[in-house]
């Protein structure tokens, strides 16, 4: 047995029965929500990583996209009877959709503009989010009181919700690993490393960008359903900026551009605050630290393939004017 | 003749703007020395409501020395972060790296953990709500000239920025450390050979911006009476979206720009709830991205 | 012999200065065609006007028939254009291999979907092609090593395998030879000799004169952004106002 091949079933045997197991033994809800919560955000972190780790572009507001696909998820189930069956594949296709409109006009920004253009659109939808009262109802949010139901089977157990997030997650989390592994996935890599060069191979640099940048959408819906459907309740909050920086923080800290990385990235920054939280809520000066440490003793992340430093002199900087000589400051 | 009301929106649109101007002051020189975004530049305008405050609650001092020290700790902030989130990136000081991409793009990342660790920290210190504050040292007296009323706070305000403005025009052009800023942003690498201490006028750059930062902080909390953790986050990006607007260094284009943000949105709520007014800078910040990359003022070439 | 390239009064103005002026030649199939030129000469601002990454101000490229000027860089690679870069740029972080199968797939063609579905005869092709380009110059052993990690002279071959990966039918090397030493330059001079003589139309932009000389069929010289030359080598050699860009210019 090749030893890729007994890693994947052994993280398959983990998830599908090692952690259910120990679940079903400490028996509390706590432990399960935990649990969903690691899942949807390994999803979250996994498809950023489509975009910030493998294709290079600096993303500021996934959380908002991720919002896009609970509130689809919710307001469908809530008002219109839409249950999970088709609640989770049009909670995708919405935020897929939403971030296509999105990437039209941004998506010939060079970096830090399109870095600064993400954050100004996650906070305009964060806003939509919080002041649409009559669709989203605001900062009340949404109730979403529909179980999840499987082409008619209702799942209730805590076991079963379990295993339908794990599936979701785990198959999402194996597209993207498959497009980040493929010469798709190539592709997209070389847009990171210099996408001037990209286009001298014929490869169409703002067509990648836009497929990336929806894929990812699509995957950040996909969880934004589950979480709709697993808390039962959503708010503007939970998608708000600090949540776009808390996934940002999972892909830089995991390493950019490696999947295992990310996820293990992502499960360090949903354990580690729940294991500290005897100490007070102290999680996001945990993501805070761990960000700044990641950043200036792990250059390259715990995994990364591209040193996060180098990342930036590539990909964020070459839309800075290279020419400097002309620029001066104060009053002309 | 005028409506009284689009006067008075027009009153708070000018404090509005005067506002954003002090921040994207800040922006405009740490941007024009080093070329990175300072994302804490936030934080720092927190720091300096929450500075006046203690000092407020500590031994209630007039409302100049408040500022004053609003005003220092902004500075001694500026200093802290460049010493924590910007020298560490820094191993060489020639132009390349001084100036180079992964500065921008490590600083970036460091500046933004620094302002979740400083706001998360004043969250657990000091609670996510409104502080209460002193009724005293609000500054939103009613003063009616005419037919509009406008607050005490709007004149303060206006004198303040002024005197700043007046400040660091005379700063920049008079003094020696004004002048080695001028010098590194022009070139960097010519300023060193100049016998200019990059190093030295990078921490004033920062202490001189975030200081204009901070005070920018302690004003608005006491115009409003809401001082908060999480207060410097919306005024941060407007101040970021004026520097963009203004074209990136230029301090007049960042000052323009912020009076134009700050009156767009005071007459926006006019016709539309004031919660979407948030709407109007973002809806500027895409509009100058996409259609005017180079800023409103076209100071610079880009390659965009 | 067919003109695969040609280049009709093309001028490109940056502020006041005419960095490419009024440039005009025809570049024939199967030719390998060098371009060379002092410093400051205008010589990359010409490439990167033929190869689309900076428009002209005036004038217009054609490309076997068909007007090129002001088409996006990745169709006019499409069309069977590649080209290396001054200053080395393979992608640092992304191994030998990868390097180069870029190259092919954006020949090939990608999409999400082949990813995941129904792509396999496509990366097949792709494979393949990036194992005989890695055969071709000679990194096969260094297939997994990352591109950052090979020395200068090997990163310079990957370039010219990823842009030959695209199998182009005009191939645009600027400066192949910067950095290199005498005896590796003699054998990038070969290894451009044979890929000529499989058939492939060559362009070489150069700063040194001694790699075009020796090898290259013709020579256009350009000195301040203008055309002072257009010859076979021997001639050039020989023509004074050559030799007075050369000798009087700042090199």
């Amino acid at each position: 047995m090749s030893k890729p091949l007994f890693i994947k079933l052994l993280l398959l045997v983990i998830v599908f029965a090692v952690v259910p197991f120990a679940l079903e033994g400490l028996g509390k809800g706590y432990y399960y929500q935990i649990a969903t919560l690691a899942f949807v955000f390994m999803l979250l972190a996994a498809s950023l990583h489509l975009v910030t780790g493998v294709a290079g572009l600096l993303h500021l507001g996934h959380a908002s996209l991720y919002g896009v696909g609970a509130y689809v998820a919710a307001l469908l189930g809530s008002k219109y009877g839409i249950g999970f069956t088709y609640g989770l594949p049009l909670a995708g296709i919405g935020a897929a959709f939403v971030a296509f409109l999105v990437a039209l006009p941004t998506m010939r920004l060079m970096s830090i503009y399109f870095a600064v253009a993400t954050l100004g659109i996650g906070q305009m939808l964060f806003l939509v989010f919080q002041n649409w009262v009559d669709v989203t109802n605001g900062p009340n949010g949404v109730m979403l009181f529909d179980g999840i139901d499987l082409f008619g089977y209702a799942i209730n157990s805590e076991l079963g919700i379990y295993y339908v997030v794990a599936v979701v997650a785990a198959v999402s989390i194996l597209i993207l690993n498959r497009l980040s592994h493929s010469y798709y996935g190539n592709a997209l890599r070389s847009l990171r490393e210099d996408d001037q060069c990209t286009a001298a191979m014929g490869i169409n640099v703002t067509v990648m960008k836009i497929q990336a940048f929806v894929i990812s959408a699509f995957f950040a819906g996909i969880a934004g359903a589950l979480w709709a459907y697993t808390t039962g309740y959503i708010s503007p909050n939970d998608f708000n900026f600090s949540q776009s920086i808390l996934i940002l923080t999972m892909v830089v800290v995991g390493g950019l551009g490696s999947l295992p990385g990310v996820l293990i990235g992502a499960l360090l920054l949903i354990l580690l605050p729940e294991v500290l939280r005897y100490f007070g809520d102290i999680r996001n000066i945990i993501v805070g630290l761990l960000m700044f440490g990641a950043i200036l003793f792990l250059p390259k992340g715990l995994f990364g393939e591209v040193n996060a430093l180098n990342f930036a002199r590539r990909i964020l900087g070459s839309a800075w004017s290279e020419d400097n000589s002309e620029k001066g400051i104060g009053w002309k | 003749m005028f409506d009284p009301y689009i006067l008075q929106q027009l009153a708070i649109g000018v404090s509005l703007g005067m506002i954003y101007a002090l921040m994207a002051i800040g922006f405009t020189l740490i941007f024009g020395v080093l070329n990175v975004v300072n994302f804490a530049h936030g934080e720092v305008y927190t720091i300096g409501a929450f500075a006046g405050l203690m000092a407020i609650t500590a031994f209630a001092p007039p409302l100049l020395v408040v500022l004053f020290i609003a005003l220092a700790a902004g500075a001694f902030a500026g200093f802290g972060l460049e010493r924590l989130a910007f020298r560490p990136f820094r191993r060489f000081s020639d132009e390349a790296s001084l100036k180079s991409r992964a500065m921008r793009e490590a600083t970036l990342m460091s500046s933004l953990a620094m302002s979740i660790i400083a706001r998360e920290a004043m969250e657990l210190i000091f609670g996510s709500q409104f502080q209460s504050i002193d009724l005293a040292y609000l500054i939103n007296k009613p003063i009616e000239i005419g037919p509009i009323t406008i607050v005490n706070g709007d004149l303060i305000i206006l004198a303040i920025t002024l005197i700043m403005l007046g400040g660091l025009q005379w700063l920049l052009k008079k003094s020696p450390i004004g002048m080695s800023i001028r010098a590194v942003s022009n070139n960097a690498l010519g300023a060193k050979y100049c016998g200019i201490n990059t190093d030295r006028t990078i921490i004033f750059t920062f202490i001189i911006g975030s200081g204009m930062g901070a005070l920018a902080g302690i004003l608005v909390g006491l115009y409003y009476g809401a001082i908060f953790p999480a207060m410097g986050f919306t005024p941060g990006i407007k101040a970021f979206v004026a520097m963009v607007m203004g074209g990136l260094s230029s301090i007049p284009g960042a000052v323009v720009s912020a009076m134009i943000l700050g009156l767009a949105e005071s007459i926006s709520t006019s016709f539309m709830p004031s919660v979407w007014s948030d709407m109007v800078a973002y809806a500027f910040l895409l509009a100058t991205l996409i259609f005017f990359p180079q800023g409103l003022f076209g100071a610079r070439r880009e390659r965009v | 012999m067919t003109t695969i390239l040609e280049l009709d009064s093309l001028t490109r103005v940056f502020g006041g200065l005419r960095a490419v002026d009024d440039v005009s030649t025809k570049v024939s199939e199967g030719e390998l065609f060098g371009l060379i030129g002092p410093n400051g000469a205008g010589k990359t601002t010409l490439f990167n006007l033929i190869s689309g990454f900076t428009p002209p101000s005036s004038g217009d490229v054609r490309f076997k028939g068909e007007s090129i000027t002001g088409l996006p860089v990745h169709k006019i690679a499409h069309r069977g254009m590649s080209r290396t870069f001054q200053n080395l740029r393979v992608f640092p972080n992304m191994t030998v291999f990868d390097n180069i199968s870029v190259g092919a797939l954006g020949m090939i063609g990608v999409s999400p979907f082949s990813a995941l579905w129904g792509g396999r005869a496509k990366a097949r092709e792709i494979s393949e092609r990036s194992w005989e380009m890695l055969e071709k110059v000679g990194l096969k052993e260094h297939a997994d090593d990352l591109a950052a990690n090979l020395s200068y002279g090997k990163r310079k071959y990957l370039e010219i395998a990823r842009a030959l990966a695209m199998k182009p039918d005009l191939l645009i090397l600027d400066e192949p030879a910067a950095g290199m030493n005498d005896s590796e330059t003699a054998e990038l001079a070969q290894f451009i000799t044979d890929l000529n003589k499989t058939g492939l139309t060559i362009m070489l932009v150069e700063h040194d004169m001694g790699l075009v000389m020796g090898i290259c069929q013709r020579l256009v010289v350009l000195a301040s952004g203008r055309k002072i030359a257009d010859d076979v080598p021997a001639k050039v050699r020989q023509d004074p106002a050559v030799l007075e860009a050369y000798l009087g210019g700042d090199d």
